[in-house]
């Protein structure tokens, strides 16, 4: 793989002086950037610093007070999450969001859901379009999990998998989605050395491979480092920084909110 | 000034106007519809009777608020609790004791109900999702019924600890001809307000009151500063059990000790949720709405459907009141993180 | 040793998706197939078949539309009862005001008809969830009895507010609801139609609207995020409950009783269908018929146990010490197997894989 050749085009989405509170509390003030066709983007910050709002304000989770999002030039209004899946934005969660009652295909396989077109007679009588259509998927769903390489557990139920596998089984879930953007909540938080060079391997994979845009969170600054394209800096709400890790690194704002400032 | 109080003004303000703007309403329909009767002093009348009726459903509404915020677990087998509390104190009483000796004893068995629950039913189950618990508190409903009539029989009984029950008119300066009110209800409501009182206190001010506290914000926090769960547990249902036993004097009292008291947990259900399952003002507030808004609604109303919307009414207005409040009355709002 | 999976390969999805992936269970389900179908009737009793496997049936038919709602789309509810009266009425007035549809339409159009209700008192559940919704079910509990029970339209004004099923036929000869049904024509009729609606929900709940609903269960706001639309996913699940439970009622009032009030269909009934799904197994059709088949038998034993015992008790002593043994089981069976007999049947098969082995 060489990533020199990568090109990044034009603006993904925007996000535009957002402000979100709780009450009184300002989770987010007056944040402004955006993320780029086909770049790895990672938002860091100590903890608190709103990254995980952030990402509940882009995919409709949370409703800011104030600001615009543009996606794909146009301005959404009244979002839900399921409407910015629909818009192809998919997402994985700090804690592992799986559904525990089901197997590892089976919480593949929801991805799918808004690509499957079968109503509701079709599928009580199975036989005919709807099996047809749940093997079309069940092929897709076989590449991500030869992809991501966790064959064997297919039929395991998720939720007694290790904690490695399932945050695995949670990107096989948003990429079943096949979505344009990806945030990632975290994926590599507390993962051992060798999970994290595998997850990273993937990351980099489906950006290249898929062309996927990827937003993530992560606090490991040699994997932000490593892998990212540009970093945003958030801290109290406020936006630090923003820019390629190198210009990141040097800023002092940015080695003041990391390492504290002597007064 | 904090808005809690702010608010509080404002509803004691409201809900005055309200009701007169109710009692308009049904003025209106009166003299538009002859077969509807209407006068202020009988609807006065009727709205007192309901708010006394609503203590009583706040009585049994408050010993499944008591459980479920210790331990999570909705206890469907209040309403037995109520029933067996009282077939329990008949049964003491119809041996010869003095009501008030009968009443001790049959507190003791209800902490002792309290303990053979929480060794032989929660205990086993703990950490077991909600509706496993709930499933199982429906099986003690069942087991408790039976248990009760099989030692006391099922006859309906008599209970007489000297409560007057006359009706009396008061206000007769303001309402021609007065407002009739039964004493009973009055002593009723006055026993509620003081048991809750006195919960209140103990929930406040006491070690155990704290410690409860603790258990219902967080279980595994509460472990892990030494608070002995499983004490809390017992106390807790042993509070819901006199609590049950409370309720089964006044509801025993003013119809009869009989199976049909264990289906008066159906009535506290909307006033739960109404006022929220995990707050004692709201179990209150609760009873009283749902006890006046059924009263008025089934004398004002029912003539025009049918009748005998009791039974369902308490439920629609919760349900309707959900709608636009789904953490009830006095819950908190509920922030999802993910 | 007979039970193996092992040298059975996959070749195709389709082989791997279908429901009874292994041979030998397909070798065990054509066998209990031809039981229920030729010795059943041969072998059982009028009476057997009426008091035991007719409404064993009927019931079935409820769990399985509870356990789509409750086991599957994780929504609680105690409204069921209310639900199979709606069922019951229902194919009673289009059956009495449209004498020439064939019963089978009826049952099915009344089936729509509670999808409707069920829809309608499942809108609260968009906005509550949990306990809360179980008490806001019983409001459709009691409203639903109420209406059938107070508006004399419902039974065609019948004094006593009983309504009693017309005689219809199924295949010219063969009749199966009113006074001249065979018990055994009830039973097969029963069988087929149950084990087809059964094949159905089983379909549902492996296609995509049965992941929908499990993903809401275990997740709501996962299942958002990956685009599962909630209302549609509760509303869909409400909807094709209360279709299973519409027609249960409309088969209770029709083939299992004949004759119905509306106060057939009280709380105690919801209870009744709740604790066979829970004890059955939450999100299982097989438990469906298992609990339903637990609760069916569970009173008739303990009728007959003192009798068998040789104890004389009194018929009151006997229904309190019913209702104890009854609520002392259940309290039981939770803390034993808090995952109903599904799983029970689930642990005996992955024994019986390594068998004679230990491991």
């Amino acid at each position: 793989m060489s990533y020199g050749e990568k090109h990044i085009g034009e603006t993904l989405l925007k996000v535009d002086n957002i402000t979100l509170a709780f009450g009184g509390v300002k989770a987010l003030s007056d944040i402004s950037f955006e993320i780029r066709k086909h770049e790895i983007l990672a938002i860091i910050g100590p903890n608190g610093a709103g990254k995980t709002s952030m990402l509940n304000v882009i995919n409709g989770f949370y409703h800011p007070q104030q600001g615009r999002i543009e996606f794909r030039g146009v301005e959404r209004r009244a979002m839900r999450p399921h409407l910015a899946a629909r818009q192809g934005i998919a997402r994985t969660f700090q804690n592992v969001a799986l559904f525990k009652g089901m197997s590892t295909l089976d919480n593949i396989m929801t991805g799918r859901t808004l690509k499957m077109k079968s109503n509701i007679f079709q599928q009580a009588i199975y036989w005919g379009a709807n099996q047809r259509e749940e093997i079309a998927h069940r092929e897709v769903v076989e590449k991500i999990i030869d992809f991501l390489e966790i064959e064997a557990i297919r039929k395991t139920p998720v939720g007694r998998l290790p904690y490695g596998l399932q945050k695995r089984v949670e990107l096989a879930r948003a990429l079943a989605m096949e979505p344009d953007l990806l945030l990632l909540d975290e994926p590599m938080a507390g993962m051992n050395v060798e999970e994290k060079e595998d997850m990273c391997r993937f990351v980099l994979d489906v950006n290249d491979e898929f062309g996927t845009t990827i937003a993530l969170i992560e606090h490991d600054m040699g994997v932000v480092m490593d892998i990212s394209d540009r970093v945003v800096v958030l801290d109290y709400g406020r936006k630090l920084a923003d820019g390629t890790p190198a210009v990141v690194r040097a800023n002092q704002d940015v080695i003041d909110a990391y390492l504290g400032v002597s007064h | 000034m904090n808005p809690t109080t702010l608010r509080f003004g404002i509803w004691m303000l409201a809900t005055p106007l309200l009701i007169a703007t109710i009692g308009l309403g049904f003025q209106g329909l009166a003299a538009v519809n002859s077969a509807m009767f209407f006068t202020w002093g009988y609807f006065v009348e009727v709205l007192i009777a309901g708010l006394l009726q609503g203590v009583l459903y706040s009585l049994v509404a408050l010993g499944f608020v008591l459980i479920f915020k210790a331990s999570g677990v909705f206890n469907f087998a209040q309403g037995s609790m109520v029933l067996f509390a009282a077939l329990t104190l008949v049964g003491f009483i119809e041996m010869g004791l003095h009501w008030t000796l009968a009443f001790v004893v049959t507190a003791g068995v209800m902490v002792l109900l309290a303990m053979v629950i929480e060794k032989v039913v929660l205990r086993p189950l703990v950490n077991q999702p909600h509706i496993i618990l709930f499933m199982a508190t429906i099986g003690i409903f069942y087991f408790l019924d039976g248990f009760g009539q099989t030692l006391w029989g099922s006859d309906v009984k008599l209970l007489d600890i000297g409560i007057p029950k006359d009706p009396r008119f008061i206000l007769e300066g303001i309402f021609e001809g007065g407002i009739l009110v039964n004493s009973f209800d009055l002593v009723a409501a006055l026993v509620g307000a003081a048991l809750v009182a006195v919960l209140a206190l103990f929930f406040q001010y006491t070690r155990v009151g704290r410690a409860l506290r603790a258990v219902a914000d967080d279980h595994q926090a509460a472990l892990s500063v030494g608070i002995p769960l499983k004490t809390i547990w017992v106390i807790v249902w042993s509070v819901a059990g006199i609590v049950a036993l409370v309720a089964g004097i006044m509801w025993g009292s003013k119809a009869g000790v009989q199976f049909s008291l264990a289906l008066i947990a159906f009535k506290a259900l909307p006033v739960l949720i109404l006022g929220g399952f995990t707050s004692i003002p709201g179990a209150i507030v609760g009873g009283l709405i749902i006890g006046a808004g059924e009263q008025v609604a089934e004398v004002f109303v029912g003539p025009l459907v049918g009748g005998a919307i009791q039974d369902w009414f308490a439920y629609m207005l919760a349900l309707v009141f959900l709608l636009f409040r789904p953490q009830g009355l006095f819950g908190e709002r509920i922030i999802e993180r993910i | 040793m007979l039970y193996r999976e092992a040298g059975q390969f996959k070749t195709s999805y389709s082989a791997d998706q279908s429901i009874f992936p292994i041979r030998q269970d397909r070798i065990a389900l054509v066998l209990f197939g031809l039981v229920a179908v030729l010795a059943v009737p041969a072998l059982a009793s009028n009476y057997f078949l009426e008091t035991i496997f007719v409404p064993f049936l009927v019931f079935a038919m409820a769990a399985i539309g509870l356990n789509i709602l409750t086991g599957y789309c994780g929504q609680l509810s105690l409204g069921t009862g209310g639900f199979m009266a709606c069922g019951a009425f229902f194919s009673y007035k289009l059956a009495i005001a449209f004498p020439d549809l064939h019963i089978i339409v009826v049952f099915l159009l009344a089936g729509f008809g509670t999808a409707a209700v069920g829809v309608l008192f499942g809108v609260p559940s968009l906005r509550i969830k949990g306990f809360y919704l179980a008490v806001a079910t019983l409001a459709a509990q009691f409203f639903l009895v109420w209406v059938f029970n107070k508006f004399g339209w419902w039974t065609n004004y019948s004094p006593s507010g009983v309504i009693s099923a017309p005689p219809r036929e199924i295949f010219p000869g063969f009749a199966v609801t009113g006074a001249q049904a065979d018990p055994i024509t009830k039973y097969l009729f029963l069988l087929a139609f149950v084990a087809l609606l059964a094949l159905m929900a089983k379909n549902l709940v492996r296609s995509s609207i049965g992941r929908s609903w499990m993903a809401i269960r275990d997740m709501d706001i996962a299942a958002e995020i990956i685009g599962i639309r909630p209302l549609w996913a509760k509303l869909s699940a409400f909807a094709v409950s209360s279709f299973y439970i519409g027609i249960a009622g409309a088969l209770w009032a029709f083939v299992y009783t004949g004759s119905v009030e509306a106060l057939a269909f009280q709380i105690d009934r919801s209870f009744q269908v709740l604790f066979m799904v829970i004890i059955g197994g939450l999100g299982s059709i097989l438990g469906s018929f298992l609990g339903a088949a637990f609760i069916v038998l569970l009173p008739i034993l303990l009728n007959n146990a003192p009798g068998l015992l040789g104890l004389r008790i009194s018929v009151e002593l006997i229904s309190h010490l019913e209702f104890m043994i009854f609520g002392g089981l259940i309290i039981f069976f939770l803390i034993v197997e808090p995952h109903g007999l599904a799983r029970l049947w689930q642990i005996g098969k992955e024994k019986l894989r390594l068998w004679p082995f230990p491991y």
